[in-house]
């Protein structure tokens, strides 16, 4: 069979051909394919080729700006090395091996947050973000309040708002975004007065609706009183007043809704259930005490935390105690109530166990002390601790503050580490895991948080010296003696105070060097109990209360977007 | 003209008969899905949208790779962040600019994966590395920024430089 070409077959017109006035070399071919085709040719390129693309044109500024293309970086970068570690870590969970990039909206490992209905991710944002996450590098933006210095400023961080409360100014609302401007405030009293007792705690939560954030303040007379802030229409009302609740001044709370859970300072716990007024008016029932415990020998500082699973809620108090043994030790008392307010069960668990590095992992020994319940106590304690050695993690000293966000407890140390435990919490058993080390300071810590996604961030009193610390490869190595390598933490660096950031060794930055040298000799210790409760972070914020000079507070804000 | 047996006959846009084995033509989808369609092939397929020279590249490749082992879906990931070519497919792209988008996108429209895949690496490879304005004399992209908007850009992707 012979091949047939047009020059053959005179009917068939030559196709015109394209006009060439140009030379080649000069004519722009590539956009003349289609948007589909070039972004498949960009979805072969790294990042830094990505980010010269988006400067060549306002076509290319669009198409490697795509949020397929960042969403599949951002999983590549992020998503699946962690779904990989997590699956040679526990091999029989996944059926699955390996996680494939899926366009379709995805709710994969925690990473709901990101993928919501009806809302599209910008992800390169989302990259960016955790890339700065991942470097330390942020914005900071300070904010002074001046202090009195009888009453301390209270702060609190939920839903990318900031609640700071004080008798002079009441509670006020600042967007974490652009701090300098309050967004709501109401004052604490109908009419200032100095009698009226000064804020002792805060917490806050989301509401009982999307755009509502519940704020509850504890009061030094044991009153307590839930605010609500709407987040569309910036009102910031009082939702309910609870005179003389708890004995004495209320020192810890945490608020999940409708719960709510205080200490007060004569180490009583009560439980509160805060429901919704059901006429629609918006207002709250009064609230209903659910149980109300007693401790006998718990110590600061304390961590609350409540969380729903389910048909239940989980209530956790992490307190501090001495331990003859082991020096400084944790409890965990984990009460389980039903969504009636019944409770279900009691469990104490302590860290002093898992001090001792040559325990067994069956082995576990209670404590009498912690939370007696009238109803439910936690059985007669036996200690039958025979172990031979010294423990491993000896602390002489009491943390100098407790976070609790399960699976993960930390606590700071003036010794410049922090400690980081794992609770497991099964239907059967509260157990801790896990403990280990954490190097990394280079002076006292006085602060520490954590998130329920493993990352944690610490604070040393010394100033500048912010750590970022990623506690997931803790999971992975649950039960190996596998360390957290050196460097698993990283220093934040806010890249606009570059000029005036000053080295970890305790050096004072030069302008308060002047008056504030002489107060802060004095001043360490009583500042290290006042560095609780001022740390917050979300995705996108860390948020720190500190003392800039002995009158005046720094609200720092460090934005990694 | 009617093909016989196992040989098939393209005509392309420029009006230029091609014979083709089947199994070479069938490394496009199009014309493999078309002739499932069609059950056999008796007439000539006329590829609309591809001129001769092209058209012969494209068979060329298809002809090289038709023993490949079909696309997995699996190794998407590390399809994707290697930007590796083998010998034989870059000797194949060494052709100047025009080409080589005219074979990106015939492939694209006869549906051919794997070459769609090394056209659009061979232009990734000629972008990877360069700065913009490196980028813009190798494909004379005309800038249409303001110098205001270029330097804002600039500045919004910074984060990304000390990689």
């Amino acid at each position: 069979m012979s091949k047939r070409s047009y020059i053959d077959d005179p009917l068939i017109p030559h196709p015109p051909k394209r006009p060439r006035t140009i030379p080649r070399d000069h004519v722009d071919q590539i956009s003349s394919l289609s948007d589909e085709l070039l972004i498949h040719i960009l979805s072969f390129l790294p990042i830094p080729s990505l980010l010269a693309c988006q400067q060549l044109s306002r076509r290319f500024h669009a198409l490697a700006g795509d949020a397929e293309l960042w969403k599949r970086q951002y999983y590549s970068r992020w998503v699946r090395p962690r779904a990989r570690r997590l699956a040679n870590a526990r091999r029989t969970l996944f059926s699955h091996p390996e996680i494939e990039y899926s366009p379709r909206v995805s709710t994969w490992l925690d990473h709901g947050h990101l993928a919501k209905e009806g809302m599209s991710t910008n992800w390169k944002r989302q990259y960016r973000l955790r890339h700065n996450w991942s470097r330390g590098v942020c914005r900071v933006t300070e904010i002074e309040f001046p202090q009195s210095p009888r009453r301390q400023m209270l702060v609190s961080f939920c839903a990318g708002i900031v609640f700071t409360a004080d008798s002079d100014h009441g509670l006020r609302a600042w967007p974490a975004e652009k701090p300098e401007h309050c967004l709501a405030r109401i004052p604490l009293a109908n009419s200032p007065s100095p009698a009226f007792p000064a804020p002792t705690a805060m917490a806050a939560a989301s509401g009982p609706q999307q755009g509502l954030v519940d704020v509850t303040l504890g009061f030094e007379d044991g009153r307590f009183n839930i605010y609500t802030l709407d987040t569309t229409t910036l009102r910031l009302g009082v939702r309910f007043s609870c005179v003389e609740c708890a004995d004495g001044a209320i020192s810890t709370m945490a608020s999940c809704f409708p719960f709510l859970l205080l200490v007060s300072e004569h180490k009583v716990l009560s439980l509160y259930e805060t429901k919704q007024d059901m006429d629609g008016a918006g207002g709250l029932l009064a609230p209903r005490l659910l149980t109300s415990l007693k401790a006998d020998s718990i110590l600061e500082p304390i961590s609350l935390s409540i969380r729903a699973t389910g048909p239940k809620i989980i209530t956790s108090i992490v307190y501090s105690f001495y331990h003859i043994g082991c020096g400084w030790s944790l409890g965990i008392q984990e009460l389980q109530f039903g969504l009636d307010g019944q409770q279900i069960s009691s469990r104490l668990a302590t860290t002093a166990d898992c001090h001792y590095s040559t325990v067994s992992p069956g082995f576990r020994s209670r404590s009498k002390m912690g939370f007696r319940s009238a109803s439910y106590g936690t059985g007669p304690g036996s200690r039958q601790n025979t172990t031979q050695s010294g423990p491993s993690i000896s602390h002489h000293e009491p943390p100098t503050s407790v976070s609790y966000s399960h699976p993960y407890l930390l606590t700071s140390h003036a010794d410049n580490t922090l400690t980081v435990y794992l609770v497991v919490s099964t239907s059967t058993s509260l157990s801790v895991k896990g403990c280990q080390r954490l190097w990394g300071h280079t002076s006292s810590v006085s602060a520490v948080q954590v998130s329920d996604r493993g990352k944690a961030v610490s604070v040393s009193s010394r100033g500048d010296d912010i750590r970022i610390w990623e506690l997931e490869s803790l999971v992975s190595s649950l039960g190996g003696q596998k360390a957290l390598r050196d460097g698993n933490s990283i220093r934040i660096s806010p890249e606009n105070r570059l000029g005036r950031r000053h080295d970890g060794l305790g050096m004072v930055p030069e302008a308060s060097l002047g008056e504030a040298n002489a107060a802060r000799s004095i001043d360490i210790p009583h500042r290290l109990a006042r560095m609780r409760g001022c740390l917050g972070f979300d995705d996108e914020r860390v948020l720190l209360l500190r003392e800039k000079t002995a009158w005046t507070q720094m609200l720092e804000c460090y934005d990694f977007t | 003209m009617a093909a016989s047996g196992n040989l098939l006959t393209f005509v392309s846009a420029d009006n230029v008969h091609i014979e083709v084995e089947r199994d070479v033509a069938e490394r496009s989808l199009l014309i493999k899905n078309m002739l499932e369609d069609l059950g056999e092939a008796t007439e000539d397929i006329p590829i609309p949208n591809v001129n001769e020279p092209v058209l012969r590249k494209v068979i060329e490749w298809c002809r090289h790779h038709k023993n490949d082992p079909p696309a997995s879906t699996e190794d998407e990931d590390s399809r994707r962040k290697t930007t590796d070519i083998d010998e034989w497919d870059q000797k194949f792209t060494q052709v100047d600019q025009e080409m080589l988008f005219e074979i990106i996108l015939a492939a694209n429209y006869l549906d051919i994966k794997g070459l769609l895949d090394v056209g659009c690496k061979t232009v990734a490879n000629m972008i990877k590395g360069k700065s913009p304005e490196e980028i813009r004399k190798t494909f004379n992209i005309q800038n249409d920024f303001t110098p205001e908007e270029e330097d804002q850009i600039r500045r919004e992707n910074e984060w990304a430089e000390d990689r």
